[in-house]
């Protein structure tokens, strides 16, 4: 296991809300294709720790490397310019937006030539890498060109993590993706994440309280308990109940 | 989203005809080129502040203070030009109404106090120093009577007032950045969704200031059109300027919600508060109640914003 393959490393992490120790020395790495799922109870700091990764907090202390290199992210739009995506618990779309225009929210393609020096958007340059990456996750959509406010939580899902993966150099982060989502819904998710998957390209962390769904597509299981990484779990040598006991604190050797 | 914001402009368009008609035959001198132009020309102030006044609302920011500022920036120009020249007069004018925008971004976007709260101090404090600048008094200006006295000539058919120009000219810049720009786009995202906007990566901040930066220059262009208009620089000048902008932008369709509406349905909303005010005053009504049909106008507005506001949420739940 060469450094190379190191994609996120993530040493020693702390964040303090005021008096809340949020996270507490968390140290892991994921590797290059791999899909790790983070799992813990409310208020354990998943998304704490999601967000000092996606750049959308600031970490009280600790390193983040990506691909080798330390990073410090004091904005979203650096570290997704650093190859990191994230798809936000709330998604982070703009209701009024269309997929396109989603999809290239902040990141807007514009005209060559002179029409650059004004910023003149390319609607359909961005219309059309839109709808070729729709097809890609083999998404479907009643009406491309609808605002994403009419669409259901599973298609504005899909839209957020279409993104995600068109972005996406090194890593997606997930937050909750089938959260909010039924049954049809969140199995559709899980079948996209899939396809990511077997792309191999990208690596992926997921957070989730539903055991049953990353257990379908993980690799590897990190468990958080009040801000401390309580276990690194390789899946196929471990049951669901093992995981459970770690999240509750009920797991003794 | 497209259809419905043609069919606004649309429903909006045809008020300001169905008004037009009807005062032209209700109100005797209304309908006429001298009294149709004198509307639009008196309409034009308004309009070129209410331009960078749509961008700021699409937002979600607010400027109640660009009154004050346009008698600031026309005292401060005026009284230099009286007392030094004309170039001079004209870029310490600019000076004034950039002052003013910087303040307004220092507060708004590095001590992130309320846009409305900045501005409404402003309002107050910026009125003060323009009549601490013109010592309370009206100052008379020379030279500068090109705006308010000439007429462009369009293709040989028609000669426009250069108020008239100078509006056209903002509405198309705005049109133009609004639609067509990325800038214009990330505005309208700020708007609709700022958390989504920040996680994107877009800047809020810098995206703002730039707004007020583009509303300073659009006050130092309304100031230079009223000080060519009237002569003067009063502690007067430019006096509701923030109520009727605002007024349209709201009847306009941005709303206060932003995130939607444009700079069309702005003009046309300028249009319409000019042709009723126009027709009030025809119609020999006191101007007491000319203000308490102005006030009303803004009050319908926000309601007709309320309504459509709820109108959109229940499509959204029945789909
Ligand atoms: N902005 C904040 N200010 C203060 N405290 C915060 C803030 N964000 C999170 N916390 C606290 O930090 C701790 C970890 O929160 P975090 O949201 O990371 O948990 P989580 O594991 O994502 O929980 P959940 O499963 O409910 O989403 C909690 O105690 C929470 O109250
Ligand atoms: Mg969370």
């Amino acid at each position: 296991m060469s450094a190379k393959n190191v994609t996120l490393k993530v040493e020693n992490l702390n964040k303090n809300y005021g008096s809340v120790v949020a996270l507490s020395n968390v140290s892991f790495e994921i590797l290059k294709g791999e899909v790790v799922a983070l799992v813990g109870d409310n208020g354990a700091g998943k998304s704490t720790l999601v967000k000092c990764v996606a750049g959308s907090v600031f970490p009280s202390s600790g390193s983040i490397y990506l691909d080798g290199e330390k990073v410090n992210f004091h904005t979203p739009g650096q570290a997704r310019d650093a190859g990191i995506e994230t798809v936000y618990q709330q998604l982070a779309l703009v209701d009024t937006f269309n997929i396109s225009e989603n999809l290239f929210l902040g990141k807007e393609v514009k005209r060559t030539g002179l029409s650059r020096l004004f910023g003149i958007l390319d609607r359909k340059e961005m219309r059309r890498q839109a709808l070729q990456a729709i097809q890609e996750f083999n998404a479907t959509f009643p009406d491309v060109n609808a605002t994403v406010e009419t669409m259901s939580g599973g298609q504005r899902q899909i839209v957020a993590m279409t993104r995600g993966a068109f972005w996406g150099k090194s890593l997606l982060l997930l937050d909750e993706p089938t959260a909010a989502l039924g049954v049809q819904e969140s199995k559709s998710v899980l079948e996209v994440i899939e396809r990511f998957r077997s792309q191999n390209q990208m690596s992926l962390l997921i957070i989730s309280h539903n055991l049953e769904h990353v257990w379908q597509v993980c690799d590897r299981i990190l468990v958080l308990r009040g801000g401390n990484l309580v276990a690194n779990l390789v899946k196929k040598d471990v049951t669901k109940s093992d995981v459970v006991s770690h999240i509750t604190g009920a797991y003794s050797k | 989203m497209k259809n419905f914001r043609v069919t606004g402009i649309q429903a909006r368009l045809l008020v300001l005809i169905a008004l037009v008609v009807m005062f032209s035959l209700t109100t005797p001198y209304f309908f006429g080129v001298s009294n149709l132009t004198n509307i639009i020309v008196n309409a034009s102030v308004v309009g070129v502040i209410a331009c960078p006044m749509t961008l700021l609302l699409v937002a979600r920011q607010i400027d109640i203070s660009v009154g004050s500022a346009v008698a600031l920036s026309a005292a401060v120009f005026v009284v230099m030009s009286e007392k030094q020249s004309l170039i001079i007069g004209l870029v310490s004018g600019l000076a004034a109404a950039l002052f003013v925008s910087a303040l307004n971004v220092a507060a708004i976007v590095y001590l992130r106090v309320e846009s409305i709260i900045v501005t409404l101090a402003g309002l107050i404090a910026f009125r003060g120093l323009a009549k601490v600048v013109l010592d309370g008094r009206s100052v008379t200006i020379n030279g500068w009577d090109y705006i308010g006295e000439h007429r462009i000539n369009a293709f040989g058919l028609l000669k426009v007032p250069v108020p008239v120009v100078i509006f056209m000219v903002m509405l198309l810049i705005f049109y133009f950045i609004m639609r067509a720009t990325k800038y214009g786009s990330n505005m309208y995202a700020i708007g609709a969704n700022p958390e989504s906007a920040r996680l994107s990566g877009i800047k809020l901040e810098v995206q703002v200031a730039k707004a007020f930066a583009l509303m300073g220059l659009a006050v130092f262009i309304a100031t230079t059109m009223t000080v060519s208009m009237t002569g003067i620089a009063s502690p007067t000048s430019g006096q509701n300027l923030e109520f009727l902008a605002l007024t349209a932008v709201i009847l306009g369709g941005v709303g206060l919600g932003g995130g939607r509406g444009n700079v069309l349905g702005t003009c046309l909303a300028v249009l319409i508060l000019a042709v009723v005010d126009n027709a009030l005053v025809l119609r020999g009504v006191q101007s007491f109640w000319q203000e308490v049909a102005r006030g009303s106008l803004l009050m319908l507005a926000v309601i007709f914003d309320q309504l459509s506001r709820k109108r959109d949420k229940t499509v959204r739940m029945g789909i």
